[in-house]
C-alpha cells in the first residue's frame, strides 16, 4: 500500500506539473495550430496522465484523458483543425482532468466528475463532427466510427499494446456487425447467403492479403520516410474498404513500424527502439533539479535569521570595542573577520533566499487561459502580453500573489477594456491589449498590469461612492484623483452598472487590497480616462528577513518595515494643523493625516519641549499615512519572530526582532496601525487644558465658558447666539476681523473659542486666523469657521490658517452646539443652563 | 568497554531503582513566593529559571504582561505574577527571577518574588482546590499539606492561558 501511495504522490506531482505548463501552451496552440512541437508537447501530457492513471486503476482520468489524447492525435497528425471551438472542448476536458487530478489528490480516488459530456464532444470531435453537435443521437457514432477507422489506423504504432489489444476486439466486432448487416441486406434481396464458416473462411483469407499488403506498404512507406530525413507522418492512400478489414494486420503494426511518427518521448509503454528513433526535438532545456522539501528550506532560513542576528550583534560588539581600544593592533584583524563574517552572512542569506525564489512565470502562465476564456465569455477581443516573467520572487509570496493579480486582471478585463464597438466608435483598434509586467525595482519586484481600456473616471467613481455610502460628500470634496482611484479597494464598491459573472459582485478589489498588504506590498493606480489603466503592485522580494526603520518613541523602539516607507520629514510644530479632531500635515500638494505612535502604543507621553517632530510617511497598498516619532534611529535588517500564540495577534504589532545588543525590538504592523490611527484621537498638538491662553483655569459653571461670535451679519450674530443661548456660557460679538483682534489683544476677555465668518470687511476670517496663530498663547485657542463657503480649496485655507472646525452655513442649532461643547470640552449638562 | 558500560548502567539503575516503586505516587513541585503566599508548580513544567534580565514592553496588554524578553534567540512572553493575582506591583530584588514554564503548546516566563525549594510529594497530601474557587476559572490544581504549611499547587495550563 506504501508503494502505492508513493507511486501516487509521484504521479500526482508530475501530473500538476505537466498541466500547469498545459494551459499556455494550449492558448499559444490556438494562435498557431499548425505547430507541431507544442502539440507533441501537449499530446505528451494527455498521454503521461493517461498511462499513469490507468497503471494506476483510475478508471474516469483514464477514460477522459484517453479521449483527450485521440483529439490530441488528430491534430498532431494534421487531420484536424484546432479551432476555437474545438480547443474550448479540449480546455474543458483538461479543467476536468485538473479536477480528477485534485479529487485524487484529496481522496485517492477518482470519483464523483463528472466527464461524460466532455467525453462524448471529444469523440466527436476525433469523429470529424463538430462538437456542438454532440447532443446527437449516439447511433450516428458508430457509422462515424467506421469511417474513422481509417485514420485511427496510422497510429497503433503510437498506441500501448492494451490499447491496439482494445481497439481490435471492438473492430473486430464492428466488422462482424456489419458483415451480419450485410447479409441480412442480401436475405432481403434474395441472394443466397453463404454459410457462416465459409464467411470466416473469406475473411481469413483477406486478412492474409491484406498483411501482406501492409507490410509491403509499410516497409515502402518507411524507406520513403528514411529517405527524405523526415518523420512527420502520412496519410496513405488506402482505401476504406480495405483498411476496415485489416484489423489482424494492426496487431502486428507496433512493431514493424518503429518510425510512424515522432513518438511522444514519454509514452512509456513504447518499444525501446522507438525511443532511440526519437529524438526528441520537442524537449525543453531540462534545468538540473532536485526536489527539495519546502520544510527543510524553512528552516534553513530560520538558521541563517540567526546568523544574521548574530552578525549585528558582532557588528555592534566590534563598534564597542573599536572606541575602547582605539589604536591598538589587534583591532585591524578583528575588523577584517568581522567584515569576512558579515559579507559571508549576507551572501549566504542571498543563496538561500535564491533557493527559495520562484520565476513570476509560475503564476503568469494561468492568465493567457483565463484572458481567453474571459474575453470569449464577454464577447471583447482581448491580447495579453507577458513580460517579464523570468523575474523571482520568494515562493510564499509567489503564492500569495495569484489571488489579487486574477481579480486585477478580471477586473481590467470587465471594466477596463470596451467591448469590440464601444473600441471602434473610439478609433481604437479591436483588440484590446492587457498588459503584464514584472520587474525589479530595489529591494522590490513590480507588476505592472496595464490596459488601453475606458480608463477609470474619478467623477464617476466619487459620486458612486457616495451613493453607496462608501464615503460621505464631505470626504469626496476633499479627495483627489489619486484617492478617487483608491476607492475602488473599499469593501462594498462596484462601478459596473451590471454585475457579470466576470465581476462587479464587490468583493474582488478589497482582496486585493488586503492580500498585497499582507505581503507589506504597495499599490499605485494611474489611469487615464479613454487612454487605460496602469495599475502598479510593489512587493518585497521575501518576507522572513526585511530592511527595517528603527524608530524610538521615548525610551522605546520600534521597527517599521522599510517597504512601507515611503519617506521621513522633519517638520516644525507649528506646520501640524487640526482639521475635525484629527492632526493633519501637508505635504507638498498632499493633505496628510498623522498620528502619533506613542497614541497608537499607549507610550506614556512624557512633556516633549522639543520645536520638531519626525514624520515617517507610511504608504501601504493605496493608503498613505504620517507617523510621528520622537527620534530616526537608522535602518537595520530584521528577522521576524513570533511572539507565540500567547501575544499573537496583538493590534498594531507584526512580530518582534531581537537586536543587536539582544534586546527584543517589536516590528510594527503597518497594515493594522493604519487601521488604527483612524479610530485614535490625536493629542498631537498638545495636552488638554492647554487651549485659548490662560483659559485654562478651572470651570465651576457654564458661564465660565467664554466664545466670542464675528460675523458682519447681524441676523447671522443672533442665531448663532440663539443656538448657543441653552448653553448658557458667555458669548462676546464682533463685527469683523480687526475687532475681534482687538478684544482678544485687550485681554478682557479669556476665550475658549472663537466662531469666525469668512466673508467680512476690513480683516476676513483668513487673515484673522492667521494672525490670530501668530501668538504664542492663542495657538491651541480653537477657532471654528462658520461660513457659506463650501469649496475644498476654502476648507484648504481655512485649515492652513489655523481654523480647527469648518461649519458650513446653514446648520442646524444642535450641529453648532456639539461642534462648540466639544471645542470648548464644555462638561456640564444642559439643564444647568 | 560494553562491559564497563554496562557495568555504569547497572549501577546507575541500583541507584535509581530503591524510590522507583514509590515514584508514581510521588509529585515534585518547585515552591516560590509571590507577595506574602507561597506557591508551587510541577517540576515537569519547568523549563529553566533565570535571574530577570531586560524586557521589551508590548503595547495595548494587559498590565499584567510586562512585555517580551530574548531567551537565546527566542521570544518569550514575561508576565507578572504579582500583578496577575491581584497584588501592588513592586521592585525586583536580588531574590526576583523569571520562571520560565511551557505546556505543549507554550511557553512563558513568569516573575515571581523568590525561590524556596523542590518539593515532594506523596499524591495522598495533595487535596482538591477549595470549594469556593470557582471551578472553571480557577488557577489552583489543588492544595497540598506539608508539615505545618499549606501549599498551593497552580495549573500551570491555566498560567499559560491567553485570557484576553
Amino acid at each position: 500500500m506504501d508503494e502505492f501511495q508513493e507511486i501516487l504522490q509521484d504521479f500526482l506531482i508530475e501530473s500538476f506539473e505537466l498541466i500547469e505548463q498545459l494551459d499556455q501552451d494550449l492558448v499559444e496552440l490556438e494562435n498557431t495550430p499548425d505547430d507541431l512541437d507544442l502539440l507533441n508537447r501537449i499530446f505528451r501530457v494527455a498521454h503521461t496522465v493517461k498511462g499513469a492513471s490507468s497503471f494506476l486503476n483510475f478508471d474516469i482520468l483514464t477514460h477522459l484523458t484517453h479521449h483527450m489524447e485521440d483529439v490530441l492525435n488528430k491534430a498532431r497528425h494534421g487531420e484536424l483543425l484546432i479551432d476555437a471551438d474545438v480547443m474550448d472542448v479540449v480546455l474543458e476536458s483538461i479543467d476536468l482532468m485538473k479536477a480528477l487530478l485534485t479529487t485524487i489528490r484529496d481522496t485517492s480516488k477518482d470519483e464523483g466528475i463528472e466527464v461524460d459530456a466532455c467525453v462524448l464532444r471529444l469523440s466527436a470531435i476525433t469523429n470529424g463532427e463538430s462538437p456542438a453537435a454532440v447532443e446527437a443521437p449516439v447511433v450516428q457514432e458508430e457509422v462515424a466510427e467506421v469511417e474513422e477507422v481509417a485514420e485511427e489506423e496510422l497510429d497503433y504504432a503510437n498506441m500501448s499494446d492494451d490499447d491496439v489489444e482494445a481497439e481490435i476486439q471492438r473492430l473486430l466486432e464492428e466488422r462482424q456487425a456489419a458483415d451480419k448487416a450485410k447479409r441480412e441486406a442480401k436475405i432481403q434481396a434474395g441472394e443466397a447467403v453463404p454459410d457462416m464458416p465459409i464467411a470466416d473462411e473469406d475473411v481469413d483469407a483477406e486478412i492474409e492479403r491484406l498483411l501482406i499488403e501492409k507490410q509491403a506498404e509499410d516497409k515502402a512507406k518507411r524507406q520513403a520516410k528514411i529517405d527524405a530525413g523526415e518523420e512527420v507522418p502520412q496519410l496513405p492512400d488506402v482505401p476504406l474498404e480495405e483498411e476496415n478489414a485489416d484489423t489482424p494486420a494492426a496487431e502486428a503494426a507496433p512493431a514493424p513500424a518503429p518510425v510512424v511518427t515522432a513518438p511522444a518521448a514519454a509514452a512509456p509503454k513504447q518499444p525501446a527502439p522507438e525511443k532511440k528513433a526519437a529524438p526528441a526535438p520537442t524537449a525543453t532545456t531540462v534545468e538540473q533539479t532536485i526536489r527539495v522539501d519546502v520544510k527543510r528550506l524553512d528552516h534553513l532560513m530560520n538558521l541563517i535569521g540567526e546568523l544574521v542576528l548574530g552578525k549585528n550583534r558582532l557588528i555592534k560588539i566590534n563598534d564597542d570595542v573599536e572606541e575602547r581600544y582605539e589604536g591598538e593592533e589587534f583591532l585591524e584583524e578583528l575588523n577584517q573577520v568581522v567584515s569576512i563574517v558579515s559579507l559571508v552572512t549576507t551572501d549566504l542569506q542571498i543563496a538561500v533566499m535564491k533557493t527559495r525564489m520562484l520565476p513570476i512565470g509560475k503564476v503568469f502562465n494561468k492568465f493567457p487561459r483565463m484572458i481567453r476564456d474571459l474575453s470569449r465569455e464577454l464577447g471583447k477581443k482581448i491580447e495579453l502580453e507577458i513580460s517579464g516573467e523570468e523575474t523571482e520572487l520568494d515562493k510564499s509570496i509567489v503564492e500569495e500573489i495569484g489571488d489579487p493579480l486574477v481579480h486585477i486582471i478580471r477586473n481590467s478585463c470587465d471594466h477596463g477594456v470596451e467591448s469590440i464597438e464601444q473600441r471602434i466608435a473610439a478609433g481604437k483598434s479591436e483588440t484590446g491589449m492587457i498588459g503584464l509586467k514584472a520587474y525589479n525595482e530595489g529591494n522590490h519586484i513590480v507588476i505592472e498590469i496595464t490596459d488601453d481600456g475606458a480608463g477609470m473616471d474619478p467623477d464617476v467613481l466619487r459620486s458612486k461612492s457616495i451613493e453607496k455610502g462608501v464615503i460621505s460628500e464631505k470626504e469626496a470634496d476633499s479627495m483627489g484623483d489619486k484617492e478617487a482611484f483608491a476607492l475602488i479597494f473599499r469593501p462594498g464598491f462596484s462601478t459596473a452598472a451590471q454585475v457579470t459573472n466576470v465581476s462587479g459582485r464587490g468583493v474582488g478589489m478589497d482582496v486585493v487590497k488586503t492580500n498585497i498588504e499582507k505581503l507589506n506590498g504597495l499599490i499605485d493606480i494611474e489611469s487615464e480616462l479613454g487612454k487605460g489603466t496602469v495599475m502598479k503592485l510593489k512587493i518585497p522580494l521575501t518576507l522572513a528577513i526585511i530592511q527595517a526603520l528603527l524608530v524610538g518613541v521615548q525610551e522605546e523602539y520600534y521597527a517599521i518595515p522599510l517597504a512601507s516607507v515611503l519617506e521621513t520629514v522633519r517638520i516644525g510644530k507649528e506646520e501640524i494643523y487640526t482639521v475635525e479632531n484629527r492632526s493633519v500635515m501637508r505635504l507638498r500638494d498632499e493633505v496628510l493625516s498623522l498620528v502619533h505612535i506613542a497614541d497608537i502604543f499607549e507610550v506614556e507621553h512624557v512633556f516633549d519641549s522639543s520645536e520638531h517632530a519626525y514624520v515617517v510617511v507610511l504608504g501601504l497598498a493605496e493608503s498613505k499615512i504620517g507617523l510621528i516619532v520622537d527620534t530616526l534611529v537608522g535602518q537595520e535588517e530584521i528577522v521576524i519572530k513570533s511572539m507565540g500564540e500567547y501575544l499573537h495577534g496583538m493590534d498594531g504589532i507584526a512580530g518582534a526582532t531581537i537586536r543587536g545588543d539582544g534586546g527584543v525590538t517589536l516590528i510594527v504592523d503597518v497594515a493594522a496601525m493604519m487601521h488604527m490611527a483612524k479610530t485614535i484621537k490625536s493629542s498631537v498638538t498638545g495636552e488638554n487644558g492647554a487651549a485659548g491662553g490662560g483659559a485654562s483655569r478651572a470651570k465651576t459653571q457654564p458661564s465660565d465658558y467664554k466664545v466670542m461670535i464675528i460675523d458682519d451679519s447681524k441676523t447671522d450674530r443672533k442665531i448663532m447666539t440663539l443656538a448657543l443661548k441653552p448653553l448658557g456660557i458667555t458669548l462676546v460679538e464682533a463685527t469683523d476681523g480687526v475687532e475681534a483682534l482687538n478684544i482678544l489683544k485687550s485681554g478682557e476677555h479669556q476665550f475658549d473659542a472663537l466662531l469666525i465668518d469668512i466673508e467680512m470687511p476690513r480683516m476676513d476670517g483668513y487673515t484673522l486666523a492667521t494672525e490670530i496663530k501668530k501668538y504664542n498663547k492663542y495657538k491651541n485657542l480653537p477657532l471654528i469657521a462658520v461660513t457659506s463657503r463650501t469649496g475644498k480649496a476654502d476648507r484648504m485655507r481655512g485649515v492652513e490658517s489655523g481654523m480647527v472646525e469648518y461649519i458650513t452655513k446653514p446648520y442646524s442649532a444642535d450641529y453648532l452646539q456639539n461642534v462648540v461643547k466639544r471645542n470648548i470640552k464644555f462638561t456640564f449638562s444642559e439643564e444647568s443652563a | 568497554m560494553s562491559d564497563k558500560l554496562q557495568d555504569i548502567i547497572n549501577k546507575q539503575q541500583d541507584q535509581i531503582a530503591p524510590g522507583e516503586e514509590n515514584m508514581d505516587n510521588i509529585v515534585q513541585l518547585v515552591g516560590f513566593v509571590v507577595g506574602e503566599e507561597e506557591f508551587s508548580v510541577p517540576i515537569l513544567s519547568i523549563q529553566e529559571i533565570i535571574k530577570p534580565i531586560e524586557w521589551t514592553r508590548v503595547p495595548r496588554t494587559p498590565g499584567y504582561v510586562l512585555g517580551v524578553f530574548n531567551l537565546r534567540g527566542t521570544v518569550i512572553p514575561l508576565i507578572d505574577l504579582r500583578l496577575k493575582f491581584g497584588l501592588p506591583s513592586e521592585k525586583m530584588t536580588e531574590n526576583s527571577r523569571f520562571m520560565v514554564m511551557k505546556n505543549d503548546m507554550e511557553t512563558a516566563g513568569f516573575v515571581i518574588d523568590r525561590l524556596t525549594e523542590a518539593i515532594r510529594l506523596k499524591k495522598h497530601e495533595i487535596g482538591p482546590a477549595p470549594e469556593t474557587a470557582m471551578q472553571e476559572k480557577t488557577m489552583i490544581e489543588g492544595v497540598g499539606k506539608q508539615d505545618d504549611k499549606i501549599l498551593t499547587i497552580l495549573k500551570v495550563d491555566k498560567l499559560l492561558e491567553r485570557d484576553f
